[in-house]
């Protein structure tokens, strides 16, 4: 029978206190505490691994079992998505392009630079709170704290420890995820021309496309991520930017024969009429996704969507609205490089006084779906001046 | 020395705990009532807890809990705060009889995992994070209690072993003889 003592309470106590002081040491940063988490991680690779051989079956099975109707019915909300992205893909790479060598005109920072790396993931948090996924590269592949890790959604998250062979990500949906972003304003269709896209769409229909299928940047940039595309640069007068803000595209341009349709080689799906508006076509508008504010993106735990907060609502600059586009922001200390795309805006809360508005931001990256993501081998501004 | 820690509960505990980390990780990361983790090893240290008493219960409660903070990159001490409490909590619970039946220890197993995972969120109240009390945790707290309850027919013996715990006999006294 267990019997309760003064010398049992003082065993809790000394464990307690034991247990705060570990706490203490291992938030400060501790290299003893660190080699025993390394240590003790290699020991359990072999149990974890077998135990995946064992138990991903009866996981499986159980998937199947209790998810199967899910499954369905997002195959068939993937089927419907794919077809609308089939549509848009061209006039996306376009415009990516478009917008890249207009960094390189403006001598900007860009993704395309940057070294990435695709890593799986092979695990993810066991308790109810954390966000934390695990991926299968670590320190050997030059992955180190802070790094950003995107899929071909966008941004998922930051490296928050890493070992020889693994690192832990923490995803932005995690409470204490935070990163400064910018909030750029969606197009506007009065000042847009209109028939002019490749595609063939006019700017009213890409912008419903747009709205429906998360974005065009987001497949746009990440794509760049993904190829490290060497994009074309305009020193020979192919492309020059319009005082209206467009870019003038030479149909000389050999970058550009890909794009023209030729007679007899009507794409499936487009009439006469269409046809004629492609072929005519040598301006290309870009989409003016005008900075309206930046701000930090905040998570908040498991089954709720980011924030926005520390907004500033000037309604005389812009307006802050339900569709607006987010994307990182960069600058001298983010861990961040800008324009990653991160989510877009679905809804505004204001609140009185200083604090100004939330924003509530739909992440384009599925967090409770991943498989294979990248990571961004970035260092920020701040320390590489160090 | 060698002999005291040969004898003693890490000796089982540590490779058991060790087995019950990766179903946790793998397993029970896919098999989900609710959306919520059933949290394994938080039901074991709380099975410690009604099968041995407090005191060790709460040992076996923080070397889980260490074990949980390595493999899972938390700091070290977050969760062992929690499980050395539900481990405690259960065996003290336990203290009202003296040989608890299976039911009994379920419902001991029940509230020391519903302390233990309500410990989590304030623990990290204290690290720094923000907001850890979520709405779900009204949800997360009973399914992860329950289903620690419905474990320990299989966790209060297996707790047992690990600590090396005998179950107690009740034998009649001898008879005296008669005159």
């Amino acid at each position: 029978m267990a019997i309760y003592t003064v010398g049992r309470r003082r065993v809790i106590f000394a464990l307690l206190l034991t247990c705060a002081l570990l706490l203490t040491l291992d938030l400060r940063g501790n290299p003893v505490l660190d080699r025993v988490r390394d240590g003790f991680s290699r020991a359990m690779s072999p149990v974890e691994s077998a135990t995946d051989v064992i138990t991903t079956p009866l996981g499986r099975a159980w998937n199947g079992i209790t998810k199967f109707d899910d499954l369905e019915r997002e195959n068939q909300a993937l089927h419907d998505q794919v077809d609308r992205l089939i549509g848009t893909q061209a006039t996306a790479r376009l415009s990516v392009e478009e917008y890249q060598e207009l960094l390189a005109l403006l001598s900007l920072d860009s993704l395309a630079g940057i070294p990435t790396e695709v890593a799986k993931v092979v695990g993810a948090s066991s308790n109810n709170l954390d966000q934390i996924i695990e991926i299968n590269k670590g320190r050997s592949s030059g992955f180190k704290v802070g790094m950003p890790v995107v899929n071909q959604a966008g941004l998922i998250g930051k490296i928050t420890s890493v070992t020889d062979n693994t690192a832990k990500v923490l995803l932005i949906t995690d409470a204490r995820y935070a990163v400064p972003v910018r909030v750029l304003g969606a197009p506007e269709a009065d000042s847009i021309p209109t028939n002019t896209n490749p595609s063939g769409q006019t700017n009213e229909e890409l912008k419903d496309l747009v709205a429906t299928t998360a974005g065009p940047s987001t497949t746009l940039v990440t794509d760049v991520l993904n190829t490290g595309t060497t994009l074309p640069q305009n020193d020979s007068g192919s492309v020059t930017v319009a005082e209206d803000g467009t870019i003038v595209t030479d149909p000389a341009a050999p970058g550009d024969e890909a794009l023209k349709p030729t007679v007899g080689d009507t794409p499936i799906g487009l009439d006469d009429s269409t046809d004629l508006v492609v072929a005519t076509t040598t301006t290309t508008t870009v989409l003016a996704l005008a900075v309206k504010e930046f701000g930090a993106l905040e998570g908040r735990g498991r089954g709720l969507i980011p924030q926005i907060r520390f907004l500033q609502d000037n309604p005389s600059i812009a307006v802050l609205q339900a569709g607006d586009l987010v994307v990182t922001a960069g600058g001298f200390d983010s861990l961040a490089p800008p324009d990653i795309p991160v989510g877009v805006v679905i809804n505004r809360a204001d609140r009185s006084g200083p604090g100004g508005p939330l924003l509530d931001v739909l992440p384009y990256a599925d967090v409770t779906k991943l498989n294979f993501i990248r990571v961004v081998k970035y260092t920020p501004l701040s320390e590489v001046e160090q | 020395m060698l002999a005291a820690i040969w004898q003693g509960p890490f000796i089982r505990l540590v490779p058991v705990g060790m087995v019950l980390l990766a179903l946790q990780r793998s397993l029970f990361v896919e098999i989900t009532i609710a959306g919520v983790i059933i949290q394994v090893v938080l039901a074991l240290a709380a099975a410690a807890g009604a099968a041995a008493g407090s005191e060790r219960g709460a040992i076996a409660g923080f070397t889980l809990g260490v074990m949980y903070d390595m493999v899972e990159g938390l700091p070290i001490g977050s969760t062992a705060i929690a499980m050395t409490l539900a481990g405690a909590v259960a065996g003290l619970l336990a203290l009202i009889v003296a040989d608890p039946q299976w039911w009994l220890a379920m419902m001991f197993t029940t509230l020391g995992a519903a302390v233990g995972e309500v410990m989590l969120p304030v623990v990290r109240l204290f690290t720094g994070v923000a907001d850890p009390f979520e709405p779900r945790l009204t949800i997360i707290v009973p399914v992860v209690a329950i289903a620690a309850g419905l474990l320990s027919p299989v966790f209060v013996p297996l707790a047992r072993w690990c600590l090396r715990i005998k179950r107690a006999e009740w034998v009649a006294p001898p008879r005296e003889p008669a005159l």
